[in-house]
């Protein structure tokens, strides 16, 4: 028995163990991956990405419970969700952590996580990582923005200052929204900040 | 009696205090780090080049943490043993913390307790410059690794956590030794 763990271990150990920097994120322009498998969001309901497609975007946010970054910009995305559907904006959080590594990232508590937050868009149970990993997303938070045409035109963080809302001098992620809620081109379109590595689990999502 | 009693729970608390310090990683120094001895300050983008150019060693190892993540703290016991294996070899292995600022104390026993006796970082600043400064091409998952030369060219780099074989196997050719046999079984 001793011998199995340790070989689980072991192989667990290598298929975590340092990935190059950096996995093909999304690139800009192209539409999103996955977006029809369904996922269990917080409010008990099967959600796909198509599903909350909005008239004139969609926002996917990887986010979890646990990451204190998550943690320091979660009022920043629940209020930018809550907010992005009278924009015309489609939202889903998605938590694509493996519940093994930090259980904080358990289903059961972003059940509560979403009634403490007020959250009004889909927060979705990304079961076996598999779509986090179709995106190449990396870190959470982390968001991709599609325009109406579903083409991706913003990709990276919400702000650039995780620490302090008081003190963000670029809202990258809400002047995005914006901007495709106008029919706007992007201003920035890339970004990036630091933030918890997302603990994919090791079995393939296909 | 009061003064035996009390002199038995001395014992006890240092024995104790013993018992604490030998679940310190391998590589660790013996007498351990008092908190305060870790010498810990700020480092923005701007002065990271001045981080990542040591002059007089051939590689130096970045490794940005934190405290909450658990790979880091994961990994950072084979990193410690790897400073301390190669050191003389010309390896300099330098941490950097992207802990928040309420967690500096948090951060600072932690390398206390890794017995970290040479100097380290902790970030601060805007995170996109900090990233490119490293490596543009890092995504900015935690923990990210980033190896250089003496020039402080980039060689290699890595997100997510890795393993005393795969640090040794990156630095030994760097250091230009001769084979990838650990430098522990040659001894």
């Amino acid at each position: 028995m001793k011998n199995t763990h340790a070989a689980l271990l072991a192989a667990s150990l290598v298929l975590v163990s340092g990935a190059p920097v950096s996995a093909d994120p999304l690139a800009l322009g192209t539409k999103a991956p996955m977006a029809t498998t369904k996922m269990k969001t917080a409010a008990g309901k099967d959600v796909t990405i198509a599903d909350v497609k909005g008239e004139k975007g969609t926002l996917v946010v990887f986010t979890c419970n646990a990451c204190p970054w998550a943690k320091k910009w979660e009022e920043r995305i629940v209020k930018l969700g809550n907010e992005a559907g009278a924009k015309g904006i489609g939202m889903i959080a998605i938590n694509s952590n493996d519940p093994k590594v930090n259980a904080e990232d358990g289903y059961d508590v972003m059940k509560t996580r979403a009634k403490e937050r007020g959250m009004k868009f889909a927060y979705a149970y990304d079961a076996t990582s598999g779509v986090a990993k179709a995106f190449g997303a990396t870190r959470t938070p982390e968001a991709f923005l599609f325009d109406a045409s579903g083409k991706l035109v913003y990709h990276g963080t919400i702000d650039d200052n995780a620490d302090d809302a008081a003190a963000v001098k670029e809202a990258y992620l809400n002047d995005a929204v914006n901007a495709v809620s106008a029919g706007k081109a992007v201003a920035v379109s890339e970004t990036k900040a630091l933030g918890c590595g997302i603990k994919f689990r090791n079995k393939s999502a296909s | 009696m009061r003064p035996r009693i009390l002199l038995i729970t001395a014992l006890a608390f240092v024995l104790g205090a013993c018992a604490a310090r030998e679940e310190k990683p391998v590589a660790a120094k013996p007498d351990s780090l008092t908190v305060d001895q870790v010498l810990f300050t700020p480092v923005a983008a701007e002065s990271l080049s001045t981080v990542i150019r040591p002059g007089d060693s051939k590689v130096t190892l970045v490794n940005v943490w934190a405290t909450w993540c658990e790979p880091c703290r994961e990994e950072f016991p084979g990193l410690v043993k790897l400073a301390r294996t190669y050191e003389h070899d010309g390896l300099r292995v330098v941490f950097v913390s992207a802990d928040f600022t309420e967690a500096l104390p948090e951060a600072r026993t932690f390398l206390a307790r890794q017995g970290v006796d040479w100097p380290t970082w902790y970030k601060t600043g805007g995170d996109q410059a900090f990233i490119d400064a490293l490596d543009s091409k890092w995504t900015g998952a935690l923990p990210g690794t980033f190896v250089y030369d003496a020039q402080g060219k980039l060689r290699d780099s890595w997100e997510g956590k890795a393993d005393y074989a795969k640090l040794e196997a990156t630095v030994r050719p760097l250091l230009s030794l001769p084979d990838t046999t650990s430098k522990e079984s040659r001894s």
